[in-house]
């Protein structure tokens, strides 16, 4: 049973059990401005999160910055071709070292140097050298040059961030022991891994705002019963009823059968349908059944009631041909007729006439990220 | 019947293809900020009402701030600046960099966060 706001704020928390009457996530998470401060901690400070794909920064010294609620970082390839990702915040006294710089139009240096004092690290992290004016103490009469300690390298260097791989995609943890990326990313990481996504190159980039809560837009990438409503070109060619949405711990796929057959060698993946991965908190893999390709989303929040999608589209060749950029433009209507569903929903959401909405029987994938949320508010 | 509101302003990317309307003038380099920094691409007017004529001012960004402070208080909302350069044909991003330089050279200053008067 719905609840109305009626004066008396009755919500609970998230069933366990889909068929519950209490299964979806009280509405005032995706209104509260202090909901969105938190997740920051919460969801983003504790989870792996997506932070670039490491054919960008194919070169030693190559890198590109991703800001993740208000934690700014450096994703930079290293002399020995591993990659790291650090805090874009320099040892001395603070400050912002490298000027934002997206995986799309990615920066390349030796080393990495703060432009304030000038102290210098190498693609490791590790301090490098500094000015004379730190081994000396010509301005300070109440000390001798010999008193300067010298500064040692590591204790001095950039702080890191936990960063693991699946496949090309780099992911980042904030949390100080975090659980490890394939705990987190479960069987996922095996099926993305057997396939050769480093041999596909970033093509596209198409950002959008959108005003909705990220979780809106969340529920509904990953259910697909609006879709016979909504989406009347893209189903024409699906079989619906044969679609599968499969529940993991962190992550949740969705199986889409298409009407017919296209070659293999339409498909970087071996399966006869459309495969789309929605990984907690944030990110989503598109196989796409009818491209040789593969896309990713990033759904990242703005405020409560704002997020940015960043669709990103991988091809053997940057260069589309006119089908792939027509596959482009299909995606892309397919991405604005949600916008409009997803802006509608949070309008609903922002009159504040409901308390806690419930889900349907096949909305088990809305109902895991539910779950994972209040999960992630309570840790 | 219900008026529609038409906001004042829309902001697009030519290169991603999209677009966004907003009311607020400095929401326009908030969107242009959160854009570059996804993207590198920088992002243009395609809109812009103001609620009274363009100043007629040569291109000089200076001029323009200081002809446009006589309608604001407490300085120029620099999104309100950047509309006005867009007719000038000059891209958000590069608005903002003409501003950077100019406050480099002193002649320009912030009396709050992304307001500008000359000095
Ligand atoms: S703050 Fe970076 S060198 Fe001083
Ligand atoms: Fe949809």
């Amino acid at each position: 049973m719905t609840r109305w706001n009626n004066g008396l704020d009755e919500v609970e928390a998230v069933s366990p059990d889909i068929t519950d009457e209490t299964n979806a996530l009280p509405a005032q998470y995706f209104t509260d401005p202090d909901v969105h401060e938190m997740e920051k901690e919460a969801v983003f400070g504790q989870y792996w999160v997506y932070a670039g794909h490491v054919n960008c920064i194919p070169e030693p010294g190559d890198y590109f910055t991703r800001t993740i609620g208000d934690r700014e970082i450096i994703v930079v390839r290293n002399h020995e071709g591993d990659v790291q990702a650090f805090y874009n915040v320099c040892a001395h006294r603070g400050s912002a070292m490298v000027e934002e710089t997206p995986m799309t139009d990615p920066g390349s240096a030796s080393r990495i140097q703060c432009p304030y004092h000038l102290w210098t690290y190498d693609l490791d992290g590790d301090l490098a050298s500094t000015p004379r004016s730190f081994e000396e103490a010509r301005l300070n009469p109440d000390l001798e040059d010999e008193d300067v300690p010298e500064l040692d390298a590591e204790e001095n260097a950039l702080m890191e961030v936990h960063s693991d791989r699946i496949g090309p995609f780099v992911f980042v943890n904030f949390d100080e022991e975090p659980m490890s990326l394939d705990e987190q990313a479960g069987k996922m990481k095996s099926e993305l891994e057997a396939l050769p996504l480093e041999e596909y190159q970033l093509a596209r980039r198409i950002v959008s705002e959108v005003e909705c809560n990220w979780k809106v837009f969340g529920g509904n990438y990953s259910e697909c019963d609006h879709c016979q409503a909504n989406h009347q070109d893209w189903v024409r060619d699906l079989e619906l009823l044969e679609s599968e949405l499969e529940v993991n711990d962190y992550h949740w796929v969705l199986h889409y059968q298409h009407k017919e057959d296209v070659d293999d060698e339409m498909r970087i993946h071996e399966e006869h349908e459309a495969k789309f991965y929605y990984f907690w908190p944030n990110f989503t893999v598109n196989m796409y059944g009818t491209a040789d390709g593969y896309g990713t989303y990033i759904i990242d929040p703005i405020d409560e009631g704002r997020f940015q999608l960043v669709a990103d589209y991988y091809f053997e060749d940057p260069d589309l041909s006119e089908e792939e950029a027509e596959f482009v433009r299909t995606s892309r209507q397919l991405q604005e007729e949600d916008f409009e569903l997803v802006e509608r929903q949070q309008r609903g959401l922002d009159s504040g006439a409901i308390a806690q909405a419930q889900l349907g029987p096949n909305e088990h994938t809305v109902h895991k990220l539910h779950r994972l949320a209040q999960e992630a508010y309570e840790a | 019947m219900s008026q529609h509101h038409q906001p004042a302003f829309t902001i697009a990317c030519e290169a991603c293809g999209v677009d966004t309307d907003t009311d607020s003038a400095n929401e326009i380099v908030a969107f242009y900020r959160r854009h570059h920094r996804q993207t590198g691409h920088d992002v243009v007017l395609t809109r812009a009402d103001l609620e009274f004529d363009l100043p007629v001012a040569d291109d000089d960004l200076e001029s323009v701030v200081a002809e446009l402070e006589a309608h604001y208080d407490d300085g120029v909302p620099i999104g309100v600046v950047a509309a006005v350069m867009s007719e000038r044909g000059y891209a958000v991003g590069e608005t903002l960099e003409e501003i950077d330089d100019v406050r480099m050279t002193g002649a320009l200053y912030e009396p709050r966060d992304d307001h500008l008067a000359a000095v």
